[in-house]
């Protein structure tokens, strides 16, 4: 925790960074909150603890945020990933945020302290996701709806989707959902249905996770966020497997080159690119 | 001498509820939470909870309700008003007091300008018999904004925990009137509430200065406050979806190319389309002015108009909030703001 205050005092202090985001002690007992900072003196005020949850990363393309220079942020594994994520879809410059690197050891994790990544560079900082297996391959293990007929499937969901209010916390918490008119506030059509029935909910639901696929960096934040209780990490999950089978990509393990579903080739097999 | 009845009365009054036609509604468990829902005896119900995760507001004011069909009939339109689609009577079980609360004020703005058929309907229907608290957690604050947890605002009963069953308050002409019917199963006791509800009192904030607080919001609509104190907020629904006073509402029409249903549906002043102009113009564009609005309407603009906070402390956009925007931590930055006004006059 000193090594990161004093990395984040570093950085206020010489002008490199207008502000740091981070986590800092919160108001309700045993919860961290994302904190901005702009001064060095606040920089004591940052912790690195179990409770450090939120995928900080959401806070770089905010107006609020962008509007205050270059920042830091202290970035958990998924949160890099997002950031080169980000930096692959031409939202973030190579130099446009100076990430923080920290892990957070899970419970049984070696070493179990929480400490600041020792790479600054993107090169080194992906060599740490590289060697530290992240994302772990061992993750996504097939969840019951992978093992359900399609019309199990159908229902499972149904009965998930119909307590789904539409508060759109999934996607405000998202460091993914970037776009500046989300397609559900596109009126002229109104393609999707806003009234949390069921046509409305699977149009909303399914479509925030096909946008994912190749994207989501599977931080959790959505499902942690959904204040009902909607599984939502079982969608992205599937995704993101077959988007690993059919096209051996794993979104957020590069931060420069094609992203998945930006890419085309005259060659491409598929003849409705063409 | 207070009114008693056990626990296996308030099982046979459920029951009894039930097969006499009355819907009644009470927290279910959702495993990690609970919320309202349909049952028929108590054994379906969890109270075991502090509160439910969204609030009784959805049962008066659902997230989304047809109000109108529209269909092409020849040349001409055909437009037929829907009636709300309600319960002939019912009954909710088991909310807590400051939800309880929330129906009053909500009752203000439905009754407002124009009687909302759907919403009162809903009311003149429903039997609140809520449930004193005797456990509260760190989002609580009821306390803080002049209620109690056995305020008996907007419940018809209140059933306050003792021993094996609950101290039975009709407060109203319904609750009395359903005390009645249910005679049978009530008894007597001596009863020290007060010392029920000592423990959670203990644990509870203290009141506010909450015209303090309005003083200030009424000075300070330009203020960096406003900005600093929001700077962490996503602008999700949250808070005011799970909110029991937050009422705001969008009118949709969903139709095919030859009918369609005009819906009513939950909307948020923590959205960016919120308050969009078709011109393109959005007199809100940032979200500090959204959280403003939050704040300033809760706790400015509804004393106004209607004489009432609309606020009553039940802490669940503290609890659900994903990056903890605190409204009673906010709350007490803004009194202790005022208070430094004050001396400074």
């Amino acid at each position: 925790m000193k090594e990161l205050q004093a990395r984040a005092h570093e950085l206020l202090a010489s002008g490199e960074v207008a502000a740091v985001i981070g986590y800092a002690a919160g108001t309700v007992a045993g919860r961290a909150t994302p904190v901005i900072i702009t001064k060095p003196a606040d920089a004591s005020s940052l912790i690195l603890d179990a409770s450090c949850v939120n995928n900080l990363a959401v806070y770089l393309l905010r107006p609020e945020v962008r509007r205050l220079g270059k920042v830091a942020v202290v970035a958990r594994e998924a949160a890099i990933r997002a950031i080169f994520v980000l930096m692959q879809e031409n939202q973030l410059a190579a130099d446009g945020v100076v990430i923080i690197g920290v892990a957070i050891p899970s419970p049984g994790d070696i070493p179990a302290e929480p400490r600041l990544l020792p790479g600054r560079t993107r090169d080194e900082l992906l060599e740490h996701l590289k060697r530290a297996a992240v994302p772990r391959p061992d993750a996504p293990a097939e969840d019951e709806t992978g093992r359900m007929s399609d019309a199990e499937r159908w229902d499972y969901w149904r009965r998930q989707f119909a307590a789904c209010i539409r508060c759109y916390a999934c996607r405000q918490v998202c460091p993914m959902c970037y776009c500046s008119r989300c397609i559900v506030e596109k009126s002229r059509p109104q393609w999707i249905e806003t009234s949390p029935h069921e046509r409305g909910n699977f149009a909303w639901n399914i479509t925030r996770a096909f946008h994912l696929a190749g994207r989501c960096v599977e931080c959790g934040e959505c499902e942690r966020a959904c204040p009902a209780g909607l599984p939502l990490m079982k969608l992205n999950r599937v995704l993101a497997r077959h988007v690993r089978e059919k096209f051996d990509y794993v979104a957020g393990t590069s931060f420069e080159g094609e992203a998945l579903f930006t890419g085309f080739r005259p060659d491409d097999p598929d003849d409705f690119t063409r | 001498m207070p009114l008693k009845i056990s626990t296996s009365g308030v099982a046979a009054l459920i029951r009894k509820l039930s097969e006499t036609g009355r819907t009644v509604f009470a927290p279910v468990s959702r495993g990690e939470f609970t919320d309202f829902d349909r049952v028929s005896t108590l054994e379906e119900a969890d109270l075991s909870r502090v509160n439910t995760r969204s609030s009784v507001k959805r049962l008066f004011f659902p997230p989304t309700e047809p109000v109108l069909s529209f269909a092409l009939d020849g040349r001409r339109v055909a437009l037929d008003e829907l009636p709300p689609a309600v319960p002939r009577t019912f009954v909710v079980f088991g909310c807590r007091p400051c939800d309880a609360a929330a129906l009053p004020i909500l009752d203000k703005v439905f009754s407002w300008d124009c009687d909302d058929r759907f919403y009162l309907a809903r009311r003149a229907a429903g039997t609140i018999i809520s449930i004193a608290c005797t456990d509260c957690d760190d989002a609580c604050f009821c306390t803080a904004l002049g209620l109690a947890p056995d305020s008996a605002a907007g419940s018809d009963i209140l059933l306050t925990p003792f021993e094996d069953g609950y101290i039975v308050d009709p407060c109203s002409d319904k609750g009395g009137a359903l005390a009645k019917a249910c005679r049978e199963l009530l008894g007597e006791c001596a009863a020290d509430r007060a010392e029920i509800l000592r423990a959670v009192r203990k644990k509870l904030p203290p009141p506010m200065d909450l015209n303090a607080i309005k003083v200030w919001l009424d000075r300070h609509f330009d203020d960096d406050h406003w900005r600093n104190a929001s700077f962490k907020c996503l602008g999700c629904g949250c808070c005011t979806y799970l909110c029991p006073t937050c009422h705001c509402f969008d009118i949709v029409d969903e139709a095919d190319s030859r009918r369609g249903l005009r819906r009513r549906n939950w909307d948020s002043c923590q959205f960016a389309q919120f308050t969009a102009h078709a011109s393109g113009h959005n007199p809100r564009p940032v979200q500090a002015a959204r959280w403003r609005q939050r704040i300033m309407h809760k706790f400015s603009y509804y004393v106004d108009r209607f004489g009432t906070r609309s606020c009553v402390g039940c802490g669940r956009c503290i609890r659900s909030c994903p990056v903890q925007m605190d409204l009673k931590h906010q709350l007490k930055g803004i009194e202790t703001q005022a208070r430094g006004d004050r001396k400074r006059r």
